[in-house]
């Protein structure tokens, strides 16, 4: 228990409280060193100095001198309190979790830490234990309507749909007279109870209890959506129509109130006896507004033919007669259907022929309606050309150069031509007509940001991000990119990333990706503030949806991409650590040909190079440090800055354990995309290096599951049954059984090469399954070599063959270690065939 | 911070001793400590502003109280020595052998197969 203080120094001790709570954290640490000379193992004082000292960022010292504390006073609620608050500001959630449990056993009554431990509850998913602590804040103060509702959520979150709903139920009896009708606290905990009736699967009770409440609710769409959405999952169509019907009048480019509507009206996209039907609807919706988007484009969904080709020219002519940039960017959805896609070239291009013929018939100058169409058709057909489902790169090339005559400084022209240029496979001349574009309006965010993303992806890291730092502050301790973090601007640092993992720089390609990495982590912490934040407002229903988003997070395609790019480069790294030194990677390839005594001078070499450059790097920083003003560096926040030790990354490069680091970002990766056929390819690859053979084949069979057909899983599967068949020692008898019994991609009755041989009969077509055959075939029978790089220089006469699978082929050319001669041989093929492209051009 | 262990009091402390009386002055300081981070939840709410019914609602909370019956499950640990090579947490893998009546396996092919 908190020992007694003399009456000086206790109301010493009170003002170490305040000025701890108004950031006076120097006079509080004063203070709290003169209690201290007087009663020197008063444990609250020493955590409350702890505390202080957190938040001055000694978190090391903070936390031994918490814990003196709590062995001065081990019942003391206070010193386990500031033990939990240490942890929690450590982000050690559990461990803050068991100190404030402490806490709460010593003072069962205090108010803020049952709500601090819920709030560490909820966030840790513990809603067995949030439950219980809400219960329990609940029965000390149930005069607060909030504790009610915060009671519900933990019934609700733990799948007590029943008890959540009779909380709430059991809180409205008790008011006396209804709430007036603008308290939004009390609207929301309705519609709240509403979701919690209609999640627990009674629709029915879901939807007489709305229309009772739905008077006095406040969120009107809200209320009317739901309604809607009842109604047709009772399949009470009348009604449900009369429901969306009124939703339109509403918002009449809603996608999904159109869908509702169809579904009332037992209308089916795919019947053909629905179409007239579905027609008229729409036609009558469009009849309703000059303006409506929605109503023209849907039935271009579901039309076929001659009535698509008509609805299809009515619709683009008005699009292009108005000049709407966006017009490709909305139809290009319908070229997964190739008539369709065939339909709409034959439209545009007739547009354009008519433009030729009536040209001279009706040259009214200065005609701009006329003329806007008619750069609005070449801008279509540059997008139609470049787009990959109808590419044809040097029309594209064609109109685009049309429509730059008639308008010069068009930007999204010049954004469509750099594109035509990266699909060429020329990247330094696109980001250099990138480049142009942008300086034809600077005040334009959407193409600076695109410039330097053509930068980057020509490997112009220091361009990138000059182009960058014209739209940032500029203020942060590391100008342009410092801000760029703080923005979580993930795609930029991405780009960033994958740019240096192309030239080889490691270091700074996994410093990039651990901040991605660390974005995401940020994401998850932001949701602590909402804990007390939404039930604060009221804001129920969009809380509860945002525990739920929060719950998928890393399955943002954003985490995925960085992830796979991070375990690459850990996998590279593993397999050849010398690529961590930057001196040894230029050309990638000149340590494979030295023999083991030369590397490791090399690498020894590199070392001592690298310490040189540390040093150097130490002494300017220090130097600089001492120019720079005596303010210290901030963040935006205004909070300070810690100084990064490592901004280049080469601490994260040279890791001992590259895989044991993949694994961070695998982890996620593998939980939240496990349909994501690359990830399970990576995977696959980190835990062969890990001698990890049950995981391994984990994901070889979730590959199997999504495409049993994949290249790299073909590839993948030969190579563990070699190594299997190949391990020194035998595996533990459970591990070899799991493996028997689930290990039935390759049938036992057929050798090897005569199944990566069917494998190549089946695929005679497609170079990248090819590919992985020819590797297969490399690694079962090295002598025949002669015959892989016979039959890889083939496929470059493939009609499917794409740029990058002609790049993948030249770097298995490295990977074979090829002569010289049939590597001039590919890359002459090659050249040919994308005359534009950079990458065979000095190859 | 996973170098940080618990100290060993938090074992010893004994959880049913609470705090005896403590003086006036210790409990506002500490009460004073407690709201420190406090996001003032619910000091945004006072009482009676809505006209709460303090009387139904203690008729309410009774009748709450009583439809509860405590529930707890205590977590039993078992032996999963082979699970190991999955890279699973303990509570995990034990969670996976519970659902294969202790069949390591059993359990294994159907971890490794979950997804196929």
């Amino acid at each position: 228990m908190p020992q007694p203080l003399p009456s000086k120094e206790n109301s010493l001790f009170k003002q170490v409280v305040k000025n701890y709570e108004a950031k006076q954290y120097k006079k509080g640490l004063k203070s709290a060193e003169q209690i201290l000379r007087k009663v020197p193992n008063h444990g609250d004082t020493q955590a409350m100095k702890a505390l202080i000292l957190n938040a001055q960022g000694n978190s090391t010292e903070a936390f031994e001198l918490a814990k003196v504390a709590l062995k001065n006073d081990v019942k003391s609620h206070v010193c386990w309190h500031v033990y939990g608050l240490l942890y929690r500001t450590a982000k050690n959630y559990e461990e803050a979790i068991k100190a404030y449990k402490f806490a709460l056993k010593l003072d069962p009554d205090s108010a803020q830490i049952s709500r601090d431990l819920a709030q560490l509850q909820i966030q840790m998913r513990d809603y067995a234990g949030f439950v219980q602590t809400r219960m329990a804040i609940l029965k000390s103060r149930p005069h607060v309507r909030q504790n009610w509702t915060a009671m519900a959520v933990a019934h609700h979150l733990n799948g007590e749909f029943e008890a959540a709903e009779r909380i709430l139920t059991t809180y409205e009896d008790t008011l006396k007279s209804p709430p007036p009708k603008s308290d939004i606290e009390h609207s929301e905990a309705i519609l709240y109870k509403n979701t919690i009736i209609a999640e627990s699967g009674n629709i029915e009770k879901a939807l007489s209890h709305l229309e009772a409440v739905m008077k006095n609710s406040l969120d009107r769409t809200a209320v009317m959506e739901m309604r809607a959405r009842y109604l047709l999952l009772l399949d009470r169509k009348e009604e449900a129509q009369k429901a969306y019907r009124a939703l339109l009048d509403r918002n009449n480019e809603y996608r999904s109130y159109y869908e509702g509507l169809e579904k009332a009206m037992g209308l089916d996209r795919s019947d053909d006896d629905s179409i007239p039907k579905l027609t008229e609807l729409y036609e009558s919706y469009a009849a309703k507004s000059e303006r409506v988007d929605a109503a023209r484009r849907v039935p271009l969904d579901f039309l076929q033919g001659e009535s698509f080709k008509t609805a299809a020219d009515r619709y683009l002519r008005s699009m292009l007669s108005k000049g709407i940039p966006s017009t490709f960017a909305n139809v290009k959805a319908l070229y997964k259907d190739s008539a369709k896609r065939a339909a709409i070239e034959e439209l545009v291009n007739g547009y354009a022929s008519e433009r030729l013929t009536n040209g001279s018939a009706e040259n009214h100058d200065g005609d701009r309606s006329a003329n806007r169409f008619d750069e609005a058709v070449l801008y279509f057909l540059a997008q139609h050309y470049n787009y990959h489902l109808s590419r044809d790169l040097s029309k594209a090339l064609d109109f685009i150069d049309k429509a730059l005559e008639m308008n010069p400084k068009a930007v999204e022209y010049g954004m469509t031509k750099a594109r035509i240029w990266k699909h060429y496979g020329n990247p330094a001349k696109a980001s250099e007509i990138m480049n142009q574009a942008r300086t034809w309006d600077e005040r334009d965010r959407a193409i600076n940001s695109k410039c330097a993303k053509y930068q980057l992806r020509n490997n112009e890291n220091d361009n990138a991000l000059k182009t960058m730092s014209k739209f940032t502050k500029n203020e942060t301790v590391k100008e342009a990119l410092g801000d760029l973090h703080d923005l979580q601007c993930m795609w930029y640092l991405t780009e960033d990333g994958e740019a240096y993992l192309r030239q080889g720089k490691f270091g700074l390609a996994l410093k990039r990706f651990h901040a991605i990495y660390d974005i995401f982590d940020i994401w998850q912490e932001d949701q602590f503030d909402f804990h007390s934040f939404s039930l604060r407002k009221g804001q129920i229903r969009a809380y509860v949806d945002m525990i739920r988003w929060e719950d998928h997070l890393r399955e943002h395609p954003y985490y995925s991409r960085a992830a796979i790019s991070a375990v690459k480069a850990y996998i590279m790294l593993h397999d050849k650590p010398h690529l961590a030194h930057k001196s040894l990677t230029n050309g990638f390839t000149d340590m494979d040909s030295m023999d083991a005594n030369e590397r490791k001078k090399a690498m020894k070499k590199a070392k001592r190079e690298q310490e040189k450059q540390e040093k150097a790097e130490a002494e300017r920083r220090d130097a600089e440090k001492k120019a720079a003003t005596k303010k210290p560096a901030t963040g935006a926040d205004g909070e300070p800055k810690k100084e990064d030790m490592d901004p280049q990354g080469t601490k994260l490069a040279q890791t001992k354990e590259p895989l044991q680091d993949a694994g961070k970002f695998l982890s996620y990766l593998l939980e939240f995309s496990p349909n994501n056929i690359e990830a399970q390819n990576v995977g696959f690859e980190v835990f062969m290096r890990k001698n990890k053979y049950l995981l391994a084949l984990k994901c070889l069979l979730a590959a199997s599951s999504i495409d049993p057909e994949n290249p790299t899983l073909h590839e993948q599967t030969i190579r563990f049954r070699r190594t299997l068949d190949k391990l020194s020692e035998p595996l533990p008898p459970p591990v070899a059984k799991v493996i028997d019994f689930s290990f039935t991609l390759i049938p036992s009755s057929i050798s090897l090469s005569d199944y990566n041989d069917s494998f190549l009969a089946r695929h005679s077509e497609s170079t990248p399954h090819i590919q992985a055959g020819l590797k297969v075939r490399q690694l079962l029978d090295p002598s025949s070599q002669p015959r892989n790089e016979k039959d890889l220089l083939a496929t470059l006469e493939l009609d499917t063959t794409e740029l990058q699978d002609a790049k993948d082929g030249l770097s298995l050319f490295g990977e074979w270690k090829s002569g010289q001669d049939v590597r001039e041989a590919y890359i002459n093929g090659a050249r040919k065939r994308w005359p534009e492209a950079t990458v065979f051009a000095g190859a | 911070m996973a170098e940080e262990p618990q100290p060993p009091q938090s074992t010893k402390a004994p959880p049913t001793l609470l705090p005896e009386k403590t003086s006036a002055e210790d409990r506002k300081a500490a009460a004073a400590l407690s709201s420190l981070d406090a996001r003032g939840e619910d000091d945004d709410a006072p009482a009676g502003k809505k006209e709460v019914d303090t009387e139904a609602l203690g008729k309410a909370m009774r009748g709450w109280m009583s439809r509860r019956t405590g529930e707890e499950r205590g977590g039993k640990e078992e032996g999963c020595g082979q699970v190991e090579q999955l890279e699973l947490s303990k509570a995990k893998a034990t969670e996976l052998l519970k659902a294969h009546e202790g069949d390591a396996v059993k359990a294994m092919c159907a971890f490794v197969t979950a997804s196929a």
